[in-house]
C-alpha cells in the first residue's frame, strides 16, 4: 500500500524547475574545487596518475565552454547547455518508451 | 568525478560495461510496459535536476568535497526501472559532453551509482514505509529517506572500491576504509538533500477522492 504519492498539482514541479535551473547557472560556477571521495583516496593512495583520458574530444570539457569569457560564465552556460541536452533526452527516451507500450498492447 | 578511465583494468571494465548494458536494456524492456505519459515532463525534469545537483561539489573534512548523486531520489519518485535509466543517461551525457567520468568505465559507474544507488534506496525506502504503514509518516518519511539515500552512497562506493581492487589498482581492504569513510560524510549530503526534495514533493494519499487514490 503507498500511502505517500508525489505532488500532482503541476506548481511544485515548476518550482522545481526554476531550482533546477538556479543550480545550474547561478551555484554551479562556486561549486568547491577540492578533490572529490574517489579523487582523494587516488591521491592518498597513489593511483591519481593511472587516470587516463584517451577520450579527449568531449565538446565541453570539465564544464567550462570554451570560449573567451569569465570562467564563471562558461560553468554557467556549460550548466544551461546540460539541463537542456538531459531534458530533451529523456523526453526523447520517455515518449518512445510510451509509444512503444501503446504500439504492444 | 566518476571513476576515470585507467583505474579499471582490462577485465573488470570489459566485464563491467556488459553487465552495464545488459542491466540498462532490461530496465527499458520492463519501463516500456509500465511508464506513464504523465511522468515524462517530471523524469526530464528530475533527471535535469540530477544532472544539476551533481555540479555541485559541496566541501567536508579535509579539503575533500563530495557531491549529489540522486539513485535514490529517482527511485523513490519512479521506481527504480526508470531510475536506473535516467541515472545512466547523466552518466552518459557527462562522460560524453563533459569528459566527467571514464567512457571505458561508463558500465563500472552505471552499475556503482546508477543499478546500486536505486536500488539499495529504492529497496530501503520501501522497506521502512512498508513497514511503517503510513503511521507516524511525517517522521518516517523524511528519516527512511535519509536513511535510504545515505546507504546508497556509502554502498556504492563499496562497488567502486571492491572493482578497484579486483583491477589491482589498489588493495580491497585500504579501498573500503577510505572510499567507505569519506562516503559516509558524503551520504549526509545526499541524504539531506533526498530528503529535502521528497518531502517536498511528498503528498499524503487522503481518501477524501477517490477518483486520485484510485489513479
Amino acid at each position: 500500500m503507498r500511502v505517500i504519492s508525489f505532488a500532482r498539482r503541476h506548481k511544485k514541479w515548476i518550482v522545481l524547475g526554476f531550482v533546477t535551473l538556479i543550480i545550474a547557472v547561478l551555484i554551479s560556477p562556486f561549486a568547491s574545487s577540492h578533490p572529490d571521495g574517489l579523487q582523494r583516496v587516488a591521491e592518498d593512495h597513489g593511483f591519481i596518475e593511472e587516470a587516463d583520458s584517451g577520450f579527449t574530444w568531449s565538446p565541453i570539457s570539465n564544464y567550462e565552454v570554451n570560449i573567451p569569457l569569465p570562467r564563471e560564465w562558461r560553468v554557467a552556460l556549460s550548466g544551461a547547455i546540460g539541463l537542456l541536452i538531459m531534458g530533451v533526452l529523456l523526453l526523447i527516451i520517455g515518449k518512445l518508451l510510451v509509444k512503444k507500450r501503446d504500439s504492444s498492447v | 568525478m566518476h571513476i576515470p578511465d585507467g583505474f579499471l583494468d582490462t577485465k573488470v571494465w570489459t566485464t563491467t560495461t556488459i553487465a552495464g548494458a545488459g542491466a540498462l536494456a532490461y530496465a527499458l524492456k520492463k519501463t516500456k510496459l509500465t511508464i506513464s505519459r504523465k511522468e515524462v515532463p517530471k523524469i526530464a525534469l528530475i533527471g535535469a535536476f540530477i544532472f544539476a545537483a551533481q555540479m555541485i561539489n559541496f566541501p567536508i573534512a579535509g579539503a575533500t568535497s563530495g557531491h549529489f548523486l540522486g539513485g535514490t531520489l529517482a527511485s523513490i519518485l519512479f521506481g527504480p526501472f526508470i531510475g536506473f535509466i535516467m541515472m545512466s543517461c547523466v552518466l552518459i551525457v557527462q562522460a560524453f559532453v563533459f569528459q566527467d567520468g571514464g567512457i571505458t568505465v561508463l558500465g563500472a559507474n552505471m552499475l556503482c551509482t546508477g543499478l546500486v544507488g536505486c536500488t539499495v534506496g529504492y529497496v530501503l525506502y520501501n522497506s521502512g514505509m512498508r513497514l511503517t504503514q503510513g503511521r507516524w509518516h511525517n517522521i518516517v518519511t523524511p528519516i527512511t529517506t535519509f536513511v535510504a539515500a545515505w546507504c546508497s552512497i556509502v554502498t556504492a562506493s563499496a562497488c567502486v572500491s571492491l572493482l578497484l581492487a579486483w583491477s589491482g589498482t589498489v588493495p580491497l581492504g585500504a579501498a573500503l576504509t577510505a572510499m567507505v569513510g569519506w562516503h559516509s560524510l558524503i551520504g549526509i549530503g545526499e541524504g539531506l538533500i533526498t530528503t529535502m526534495i521528497i518531502s517536498y514533493l511528498a503528498e499524503r494519499k487522503t481518501v477524501l477522492n477517490p477518483v486520485e487514490v484510485s489513479e
